[in-house]
């Protein structure tokens, strides 16, 4: 039971950390919270299932590998676009208007309910699936059950994680995010473009999104609510490691899903979310900057 | 013309529960994205008395709204030491957990089944079970909301509030206690909101934890801004016409499936232009700091 309880949590925490440095790339430029980006972690899950769709509906159930790749290519380009398009519309007004925090915060929830029951809207609030082809048996492994696709789950987003990371750390655009994050003033003196740079971490943070959308329905179902849960523990995965933390946001991640998944041990399924809120809360009220936050 | 009262009964309901959110929010500028979980603490409070206990409706209400007053302490507890965005998605948790309770406590709640088959309100022995007799009662605890918020927010403890939202610091300074203030204002808030829930449960007489899900709370927020932060007026108007308005896409002809996510669609483009255009609402004075 305790080691199947492991693996279901690291799988569940490396989305986690996918949904929460999406979230704390974009957190480290704008410096609110975006909650609007679980609906764009839904709307790339959906972007690649409509491209896959046709191919779906065969009786013979094999997707050929080709229509694989655009599927995933759409879907995480189109989040992507997605990310850009709320920044311009949305985001963009209010900075010109030096809107505080929580207006911020509201207007993304705004986005939030309003793309996500657009999305209800197309496609109806059934549950639908990525899956294709019979079921497989997961290998046996140390007393736990894992499957093909929770492999992919985890060397995909392990490689993300990897790729991010050497990114922010080496290459240019990596840093100016960093100088922005740090002192925006400073970084536009130097001849950084604040909005060039907030724009960079819309698409990065976007796309980490999408593709976390996408992994997550090769294993389990999408409906037009499921990016509600994964974008909160994101947040809470962001702020128990330390919000604006690259490594803290990986750290709470992983963190968030082990605890959820070894939570239910005890107790019922239904519980995660209260669960994961509980450690929220008693993060914030103990310790606020979180495992590995500075300040 | 039944179908006209029933939407009167539960603007009345939304005014309610408006016009207490707008005391936390608009008056003492502590943002709460958890208020639905005051109203399902009522609801449930109150209904599970009546159905297990055969407690009446009238006490019932009493009960749940006291302990509604309890959970106000719990979910005010974090505005002590949180502020700004922290409080907001503090309180928004807070209202997730209680959710949750309502929908996996089966052996209490009965979970997503609901509680179907709960008492009427009735006075001296007859049954409010027409809902223009509810609407009389409903429109009773309204003008008895409407006249306490006006009450508060005019006397001295309402200027502190006041003061505690525009900055906090030099009300302390002035010697007021902030931290007992936020507190009673997070009391009184969870009193009214579960005696609305309470309303709402006597009325319907099925709930569900559906009807009191995070989307909710900040459905009545949207009304607190919508109509005005810290207006009292405006919390009338912005929850009437937030609960008339979408009835009208019914008589577009929409299909009731099609109709709810457009409300909530009209609900979400209504929130982004506000905040954009208009932040503190159609007829308030302040905005989110």
């Amino acid at each position: 039971m305790i080691p199947q309880l492991i693996v279901n949590g690291i799988i569940a925490g490396s989305i986690y950390a996918l949904v929460a440095l999406g979230f704390t790339v974009i957190y480290r430029t704008v410096k609110f919270f975006h909650f609007a980006h679980g609906v764009v972690y839904t709307a790339g899950a959906y972007l690649a299932y409509t491209v896959a769709r046709e191919q779906l509906s065969d009786v013979s159930g094999q997707v050929s590998i080709f229509v694989w790749i655009f599927a995933v290519f759409v879907g995480v380009v189109g989040a992507g676009a997605l990310g850009v398009v709320i920044n311009k519309l949305v985001y963009y007004p209010l900075r010109q208007r030096k809107a505080s925090n929580l207006i911020f915060l509201l207007a993304s929830f705004g986005v939030f309910i309003f793309i996500q029951n657009l999305i209800a809207l197309i496609y109806g609030n059934q549950i639908l699936t990525l899956r294709t082809g019979p079921i497989k048996e997961g290998h046996h492994f140390l007393g736990a059950v894992i499957t093909d696709i929770q492999i992919l789950i985890l060397v995909v987003s392990g490689l993300l994680l990897v790729i991010l990371w050497l990114f922010i750390q080496r290459t240019k655009l990596g840093k100016a995010m960093r100088a922005v994050s740090d002192d925006p003033i400073a970084a536009s003196v130097v001849g950084i473009n604040p909005e060039k740079t907030i724009l960079a971490s819309f698409v990065i943070g976007s796309v980490l999104a999408g593709a976390a959308g996408i992994l997550i329905s090769l294993e389990t179902n999408i409906e037009p609510t499921m990016g509600f849960s994964v974008l909160l523990k994101g947040i809470i995965a962001s702020i128990i490691g330390g919000i604006g933390s690259i490594p803290g946001a990986m750290f709470g991640g992983f963190f968030l899903g082990l605890a959820e998944n070894l939570g239910i041990w005890k107790i019922s399924a239904g519980w995660k979310d209260s669960i994961a809120f509980a450690i929220l809360i008693i993060f914030l009220l103990v310790r606020p900057r979180g495992i590995l936050g500075t300040k | 013309m039944e179908y006209l009262l029933h939407i009167l009964v539960i603007s009345g309901i939304y005014i309610i529960l408006t016009l207490s959110l707008n005391l936390i929010v608009g008056y003492t500028g502590l943002p709460t994205l958890g208020h639905a979980a005051f109203s399902c603490i009522g609801a449930y409070v109150s209904s599970l008395l009546a159905l297990n206990f055969g407690v009446s409706p009238w006490i019932g209400l009493i009960i749940g709204a006291c302990a509604g007053a309890l959970l106000g302490v719990v979910i005010g507890y974090p505005s002590l030491r949180l502020k700004g965005d922290y409080l907001a998605l503090t309180t928004f948790g807070l209202g997730v957990i209680v959710y949750s309770i309502a929908k996996n406590w089966v052996s209490v709640t009965r979970g997503p089944m609901g509680l179907p088959g709960i008492p009427q309100f009735s006075v001296f022995g007859v049954q409010l079970s027409e809902i223009w007799l509810y609407l009389i009662l409903v429109g009773v605890f309204v003008w008895v909301t409407i006249f306490v918020m006006r009450r508060i927010v005019n006397s001295p403890f309402g200027r502190i509030l006041r003061s505690i939202r525009e900055d906090e610091i030099a009300s302390e300074a002035m010697g007021k206690d902030t931290a007992k203030h936020k507190l009673l204002v997070f009391i009184i808030g969870a009193f009214f909101a579960a005696i609305a829930g309470s309303l709402y449960a006597h009325y319907i007489t099925f709930i569900d934890p559906s009807s009191f899900t995070v989307m909710e709370s900040i459905t009545i927020l949207l009304m607190v801004i919508f109509g005005g932060m810290g207006s009292i007026t405006g919390s009338i108007v912005g929850a009437t016409i937030l609960v008339v308005f979408p009835e009208l896409l019914r008589f577009l002809g929409m299909p009731s499936s099609i109709a709810a996510q457009t409300r909530q669609m009209i609900y979400g483009l209504l929130l982004i232009v506000l905040m954009i255009k208009r932040p503190q609402g159609i007829m308030g004075r302040y905005r989110f700091k």
